[in-house]
C-alpha cells in the first residue's frame, strides 16, 4: 500500500511537470526512477524507453512500466492513472471555456491566426520521422503507396497501418 | 434515420421544439466515443503526430464530430501542455460530451498502450528480454508519415490562405524541424504574432 502510495505521488508530481512540456520527460523520469528511487537500473530504464515507443500511447506510458516494476498490474495502473491526471484535467479545464473564450472577437482571430503554425509543426512531424527512419527504396516505395491510399481513396487508415505492420513482420 | 411509425412523429417535433439551440440532434453516445478511441488507441502505431493525424481522419473527415479549426485549436493547446497526442483525444472528447466524453476518449485511448505495455514489462521483468517487434514498427513507419503528410497538406489546404499564413507555416517548420525548439514555444511566438496582425488590422480599418 505504501508503494502504490508512493507511486502516486511519484508520477502525479511527474505529470505535472510533464504539462510544461514532454522534452524534459527523459531525463526527469532517469533521475527519479534509477538514481533517487532506484526502482530500475539503467539499463532496465533503457529498455523501458524503447519498449513504451513500441506502443501507440506516447511516451509517458514508461510509467506503466515502472509501475509494473514496483507494484506489478496494480502499480503500473496507479502510475498510469497519476502521470495523465494533470494533463487531461487541464485539457478538460481548457474544453470547458473555449467556447466562452472563443466568443471573445480577439481570441477568435489570434487563435486562428495561428493555425498555419500548427499546420507547419504537423509536417515538421512527417519531416523528422521521415529523416529517423527512411532508409531504402523500399522505404519510398511504401510511403508513396501509402500517401496515395490516404489521399485518393477512402480506405480507413487504421486498416492500412495495421496491414503495413503485419507485411512488415512478414517480411522482416 | 429508421424509419418510425406517425405516432412518434408529434413526439420527436416536441423534442427538436424544446431544444433548439441544443446538437442533440446528433449527441453522440459515450460508448461510441469510447470504442472509437479505443480503436485509436489500437492502431495509431507511430505514436504522437501519427495519432494526432487518425484522429483527424476519423473525427474531422469520417465522422464530422469536430470542425478543422476547432481542432487544430485542441491540438495547438494539447501541444502547449504535453503529451499531445493523449490531449486531442480529451478535447474531442469532450467536446461531443463534455466532462465525462472526455474522460472516456482518454481512457479509451490510453487503454490498448497500458495493457500492451503491462504485458510486455511483466515478460520483460519475468524473462528479462525484450520482445521482437520492432520488425512490425518499420513496415508501419513509411504508411504512417505518409498519413500525416497527407493531413499537414489537406489542413494546409484549408488554413494557409495568404502569404502571412504561408510565412508563418515556413517559419513554424524551420523552427521545429531545424532549430528544435519546444512546440511551446513555436506556439507562443505564433500567438504573439497573430495577436499583433489582429490588432493591426483593427486599427488600420
Amino acid at each position: 500500500m505504501a508503494a502504490l502510495l508512493t507511486l502516486a505521488w511519484v508520477y502525479l508530481r511527474i505529470g505535472l511537470i510533464f504539462v510544461g512540456g514532454g522534452y524534459v520527460l527523459i531525463p526527469l523520469m532517469n533521475h527519479i526512477m534509477v538514481e533517487q528511487y532506484h526502482w530500475l537500473t539503467l539499463r532496465q530504464f533503457l529498455d523501458g524507453v524503447a519498449l513504451s515507443q513500441l506502443t501507440p500511447g506516447p511516451l509517458a506510458i514508461l510509467a506503466t512500466f515502472t509501475g509494473v516494476r514496483v507494484g506489478g498490474f496494480l502499480g503500473g495502473l496507479v502510475a498510469t492513472v497519476f502521470i495523465f491526471l494533470p494533463c487531461v484535467t487541464l485539457m478538460l479545464l481548457i474544453g470547458r471555456n473555449y467556447h466562452r473564450l472563443k466568443n471573445i472577437d480577439t481570441i477568435k482571430k489570434t487563435l486562428d491566426g495561428l493555425l498555419p503554425a500548427v499546420v507547419g509543426m504537423v509536417a515538421a512531424a512527417a519531416w523528422s520521422l521521415g529523416a529517423a527512419s527512411l532508409s531504402g527504396v523500399k522505404e519510398f516505395v511504401v510511403l508513396g503507396v501509402g500517401f496515395a491510399i490516404f489521399k485518393w481513396t477512402k480506405v480507413s487508415p487504421m486498416v492500412v497501418i495495421l496491414g503495413a505492420g503485419l507485411v512488415g513482420l512478414l517480411i522482416n | 434515420m429508421r424509419a418510425c411509425p406517425p405516432f412518434c412523429l408529434p413526439l420527436r417535433l416536441v423534442r427538436c421544439y424544446n431544444f433548439p439551440m441544443d446538437e442533440s440532434a446528433k449527441r453522440v453516445s459515450l460508448t461510441e466515443i469510447f470504442l472509437t478511441f479505443t480503436k485509436i488507441g489500437l492502431t495509431g502505431f507511430g505514436g504522437g503526430m501519427a495519432i494526432v493525424a487518425l484522429v483527424e481522419r476519423v473525427c474531422v473527415r469520417e465522422k464530422q464530430w469536430i470542425t478543422a479549426e476547432e481542432f487544430l485549436h485542441g491540438l495547438a493547446f494539447g501541444q502547449i501542455l504535453g503529451p499531445f497526442s493523449l490531449n486531442v483525444c480529451t478535447f474531442t472528447g469532450h467536446h461531443l460530451r463534455g466532462i465525462r466524453g472526455g474522460i472516456l476518449a482518454a481512457t479509451g485511448f490510453i487503454m490498448p498502450s497500458f495493457l500492451l505495455v503491462s504485458l510486455l514489462s511483466w515478460l520483460y521483468f519475468t524473462y528479462h528480454k525484450l520482445p521482437q517487434l520492432q520488425a512490425a514498427l518499420e513496415g508501419t513507419n513509411p504508411v504512417v508519415i505518409g498519413l500525416i503528410m497527407v493531413v499537414a497538406i489537406d489542413m494546409g489546404k484549408k488554413q494557409i490562405r495568404n502569404a502571412n499564413g504561408a510565412i508563418m507555416a515556413l517559419a513554424a517548420f524551420v523552427a521545429a524541424v531545424f532549430l528544435k525548439l519546444n512546440a511551446a514555444w513555436i506556439l507562443l511566438a505564433a500567438a504573439g504574432w497573430s495577436l499583433a496582425v489582429t490588432i493591426y488590422k483593427r486599427e488600420s480599418v
